[in-house]
């Protein structure tokens, strides 16, 4: 059941960001999950602040650079199919189509998407782990087929998003909003691991919000997004895996490799893109980049099939490419 | 195995001889249509009135405190704060005047109380309030100061029987002495044996997570109570808060017209019921009590989970030689059920001399069973249907046929009694045929990632028969139009619907013209509850008995008027007409006797199942899958249900259970496991729709087919109906397993099958291979 919390739709970004400032205060976009946690008592809502009214966070259009700017307020099914996301960066149209069901996708917006909290079922539950100021992740030696094989000491969340992967395999940077005034980074910096802020899964302070995504210019750039799931719809990822490759003729010059639902970020890999860069993707160079791209993981007791699901859907994409 | 009790045969009166000769129906002109739902506008419009969308004048809310832990000791329970939030206006605790209520009713499991001051699981009801609003009540609940001392729990029948475990009563946590059958002479049956397999097999705990949550509103009316409930059986809840709240069942009446799912979880009532009497005693006022999603995971029941150990032996032309069976199972904290009937389809379908089976459960730390569409059978069918593919793979036969080579007529697990009707073979066959099992298994293996494989599994089911008691009032009023009444719960199958059409069938009267009254202990007759697939085969033949028996006395009426003898009279639409002359008509209305009395009652009763016969309906699966090697996604590509269960009553609803016993069962197969945290709390962690995975449209192929085999039973029944609607689930999961077999080479002993699992399959598989 809800608990009480105040309830203001701001007419302004300003008064947006004004009314942020206080302890227990949310931004309120799209909802489908905020209300959730609030139902849960996930996290203390004092105050949601709605920025739905802001009509200037929403839309995507193109740059003046060629690339392309969405709105932190464009809902996911806007993304999913929009011809200029569909035409210049399919991974991100294919991306947007795999969260959630329909119903999500028609409320849920790309910024509330990038900002989600995780969905680890020890952090959601009734169970004070670290994450929430306990002693404790309970994923550690407890129930953790879905949790993480890199970056997780010392709370093993996955990152639950759909479009971060992708975008950041993109090269994306986001744009933020706070009472000091707008900054702009790569949308890669702006997720941070538990060894860095075990509260927190980005860089955003309080008070802040994301406002817009600026894409680059995709021309030239092939873009595949590949999401493994156990149930085809209302379901985060087991493993995800953007791949955004630039070629230099049948060979890749350049590309980027970013993995969803293995850790607590989208989790790039440039051991697997050095693995791939300059060679033709090839059933040979495909398993050596699937090989680079998991040297590291370190699987807990339920989840080593992450290991050979993260391989197995590289190698599919990059032999697609 | 213990039988779980709703489709136990207690012994019955006998029931009045029908009046009427009722020979089996030799052609039927409303049976058998695809007819829509009676209720479909209602249900779809949302003008039916679920009992969760009952709301009275001065009702109040009630919400029940849950144990938080898995297993705990109530040391102090404080309760003043929440009496002093505004809009409460009752608290109920173990210490509360008439809590002292036995629990659970009509168990054979260890005594408990409504509150009892241990909760052996996560969810245990610890207090109860009623307040104004739903808000004050969750507010109260919060206010509530227990103070717990938190005990070790065991969450696996494995761990529960290691020595020195947890236990979870002063007894331990062994029921009792493991079940056991045997016939024949297994050690010899395996010596006769050519190939042999044996082979482990796990299945997780499953949850029914019906639509509508549990719950009820109750009213007191001076001292009789009426109870609208979510529930399976008005009458079971009629005698259970009877029973607890020391009542004359005369004063307790139950309505629950409608049912938002149930597939055996509201077979009986929950404390919920009797909390919310309670509360409506003590408040003077109405009381809606209806759990919460979440509560509904932790303490409504459970489809029991555990270990089977299965070894098969055959000959080298495919004959059975003997079948031993092991199973560990649990009941959760109260129920000794645990691997009840896991053994059933291994003591009953296919034709083997030398059977031995052992079913031990264990109590743990967790919700309590109870019956869920084909208790024990999906479980134990996981087990036998993949060990049969198995001995056909080591007999290089195709498994279709080793099915083929070991049918009974008889039923072995009884006695070796007759079946009234078998048709296993023909849902094998004609199942196989309509599937193409043939061609596609002579498919050349796919070379490359992305594989396909096909699979099959049969069934029976322990009940489906039905049987007495049931009584079925038939009104004929002087328009012509009809009510029929019955005890019976449409529980979202149909059974309004199939009734509706059995007096339309009899009386001739459009089903439109049809008005059904049912499910309320107030005005309806008695009735079982709705499970057991047992529904249709019971009330049919009562409705129709009550029909016959109406329209025998329009006839009688009629025929004075004609001045011929009744034999020669037919009643359709409306009408009265003799057979030989056609021209001596009357309408209805206009039947002298029948204009004074303006109805006509007609009454019947269910009679007797036949003596030493047994009824059981059968059937054979087929499925289509692709793996991915690469990803281990199993996709299903399409479904045949071939169904031997007598005669197809509807059409529509007929096919609508096999969709979604199939659906279900893709649930099994695929993607459904209740998860504790067994190495810490025990808490049970996907406790909502979103981590416990029931399947998506995006799950379930487009390409389903249900293929009725309609043998003619003379003698199941009056209206030739065995039960379906749980056979539709038994065989599925494990034919999927098969045909994810028949694709990889890969035995999936460990439901459910999915990327989480068949990768490290696949990747043992691949090194084995190299």
């Amino acid at each position: 059941m809800l608990p009480n919390f105040a309830y203001i739709r701001a007419r302004s970004k300003q008064e947006a960001l004004d009314n942020l400032r206080s302890e227990g205060a949310h931004v309120h976009a799209g909802g489908t999950d905020l209300l959730g946690c609030a139902r849960d008592g996930v996290f203390k809502v004092e105050k949601l602040v709605s920025i739905s009214r802001l009509e200037e966070l929403e839309g995507i259009t193109g740059t003046g650079d060629g690339g392309l700017r969405i709105g932190a307020l464009t809902t996911i099914s806007e993304i999913a199919e929009s011809p200029l996301v569909q035409e210049s960066y399919p991974g991100l149209a294919q991306a947007a189509g795999d969260v959630a069901s329909p119903q999500l996708r028609n409320q849920g917006t790309l910024g509330g998407n990038l900002c989600q909290r995780p969905r680890c079922w020890y952090f959601r539950g009734d169970f004070h782990c670290a994450k929430k100021g306990g002693d404790l992740c309970y994923a550690v030696e407890g129930e953790n087929r879905y949790h993480a094989i890199f970056g997780g000491d010392p709370c093993y969340i996955v990152h639950p998003s759909d479009t971060a992967p992708m975008l950041v395999a993109l090269g994306a940077e986001v744009r933020i909003s706070g009472a000091a005034g707008d900054r702009t980074m790569p949308l890669q910096d702006f997720f941070v691991l538990p060894d860095q802020d075990l509260s927190r899964e980005t860089v955003l302070q309080p008070g802040e919000i994301v406002t817009e995504v600026l894409l680059p210019k995709a021309a030239g750039i092939r873009s595949s997004y590949r999401k493994i799931r156990e149930r085809g719809a209302w379901d985060f990822a087991l493993v995800s895996v953007a791949l955004a490759v630039r070629m230099n003729g049948s060979a890749v010059a350049d590309a980027r490799i970013v993995l969803g639902g293995v850790a607590p970020v989208p989790w790039r890999s440039e051991a697997g893109e050095k693995a791939l860069n300059g060679n033709e993707p090839s059933a040979s160079v495909a398993a050596d980049v699937a090989a680079a791209t998991v040297a590291g993981a370190r699987p807990l007791e339920q989840n080593a099939y992450k290991v050979h699901l993260a391989k197995g859907a590289l190698v599919e994409s990059l032999l697609a490419l | 195995m213990r039988e779980a009790n709703y489709y136990s045969r207690d012994p019955v009166p006998e029931t009045p001889e029908p009046k009427q000769k009722q020979d089996p129906w030799a052609e039927t002109k409303v049976v058998g249509q695809p007819l829509p739902r009676v209720d479909a506008y209602q249900r779809l419009s949302g003008a039916a009135v679920y009992p969760s969308d009952v709301h009275l004048p001065e009702m109040l809310y009630g919400a029940i405190l849950r144990c938080p832990h898995a297993h705990a000791r109530i040391k102090s329970l404080e309760t003043t704060a929440a009496e002093q939030i505004p809009g409460v206006r009752a608290v109920l605790t173990n210490s509360s005047p008439g809590t002292d209520i036995p629990w659970q009713p009509e168990s054979d499991g260890p005594a408990s109380v409504l509150f009892d001051p241990v909760c052996r699981f996560e969810g245990e009801a610890v207090a109860a309030v009623a307040a104004t609003t739903p808000y004050q009540a969750q507010d109260a609940l919060r206010a509530m100061q227990v103070d717990y001392e938190v005990l070790p729990a065991v969450s696996t029948p494995q761990d529960a029987l290691e020595p020195g475990a947890p236990k979870v009563h002063p007894d331990g946590n062994s029921v009792g002495e493991p079940s056991t059958y045997e016939r024949g002479d297994v050690s010899a049956g395996f010596e006769a044996a050519d190939v042999v397999v044996e082979e482990t097999f796990q299945v997780p705990f499953l949850l029914h997570t019906p639509m509508e949550p549990h719950g009820c509103v109750a009213r007191w009316e001076g001292d009789k109570l009426t109870l609208w409930e979510s529930t399976q059986g008005v009458y079971n809840v009629q005698r259970q808060v009877a029973a607890a709240l020391d009542l004359p069942l005369s004063h307790v009446r139950v309505i629950g017209h409608y049912v938002g799912g149930g597939f055996g979880s509201k077979l009986a009532i929950g404390k919920y019921s009797l909390i919310a009497a309670l509360l409506a005693k003590k408040t003077a006022r109405p009381v809606k009590v209806f759990l919460s999603r979440e509560e509904t995971f932790l303490c409504v029941g459970n489809r029991p989970g555990g270990t089977m150990r299965l070894k098969a032996g055959a000959k080298r032309d495919g004959t059975l030689t003997a079948l031993d069976f092991e199973a560990l199972g649990s009941g959760g904290a109260y129920s000794p059920y645990g691997t009840g009937l896991f053994d059933w389809q291994i003591r009953d379908l296919y034709h083997c001399r030398n059977v031995r089976t052992k079913g031990r459960s264990a109590y743990i730390n967790a919700g309590e069973e109870r019956p869920m569409r084909a208790p024990g059978h999906p479980q134990g069918s996981w087990a036998l249907e993949q060990v049969l593919d198995a001995l056909a793979a080591k007999l290089e036969m195709d498994p279709l046929k080793l099915r083929l080579e070991n049918l009974t007529a008889v039923s072995q697990a009884r006695g070796d009694i007759p079946y009234t009707s078998t048709g296993f073979k023909e849902c094998l066959e004609e199942g196989a045929k309509a599937f193409g099992w043939a061609a596609a298994r002579a498919r050349p293996a796919a070379d490359g990632p992305v594989v396909r494989g096909v699979g099959v599994g049969g069934c029976t089911w322990v009940a489906g028969a039905g049987g007495p008691p049931s009584t079925a009032i038939v009104k004929y009023f002087a328009d012509g139009s009809v009510n029929l009444n019955m005890g019976a719960s449409d529980i979202g199958t149909g059974t309004k619907t199939v009734m509706a059409m059995v007096v339309a069938e009899e009386l001739g009267v459009p089903v439109e013209r049809i008005q059904i009254e049912h499910a309320d202990t107030g005005t309806t007759e008695f009735a079982t509850a709705s499970g057991g697939s047992k529904t249709v085969p019971t009330e049919s033949p009562a409705v129709r008995a009550a029909a016959l028996d109406c329209r025998e006395q329009l006839l009688a009426m009629a025929a004075q008027d004609l001045n011929i003898s009744a034999a020669e009279l037919e009643l359709e639409a409306g009408e009265v007409f003799s057979t030989r002359d056609p021209a001596k008509r009357l309408a209805v209305g206009e039947i002298s006797q029948f204009r004074q009395r303006r109805t006509v009652v007609g009454v019947g009763y269910r009679g007797p199942n036949p003596e030493d016969k047994a009824v059981c309906p059968f059937a054979a699966q087929f499925c289509e899958v692709e793996v991915n090697k690469r990803t281990g996604e199993v996709r299903v590509l399409r479904f045949l249900g071939a169904h031997d269960s007598g005669r197809v009553m509807s059409r529509l609803t007929y096919d609508n259970q096999v969709y979604g016993g199939i659906v279900m069962g893709i649930g099994f197969g695929l993607t459904e496991r209740r998860v504790l945290d067994e190495k810490q709390t025990g808490k049970m962690v996907n406790r909502n729709w979103h981590d416990y995975k029931i399947p998506t449209a995006l799950d379930v192929p487009a390409d389903m087919e249900s293929l009725p085999i309609e043998i003619q039973d003379l003698e199941c029944n009056t209206t030739g109906a065995k039960g379906l609607g749980e056979p539709v689930t038994i065989p599925t999961a494990a034919a999927i397993a098969n045909a994810v077999y028949d694709a990889t080479g890969v035995r999936v002993t460990e439901a459910p099958i999915n990327p989480t699992r068949l990768l490290d399959l696949l990747a043992a598989h691949d090194q084995r291979r190299a």
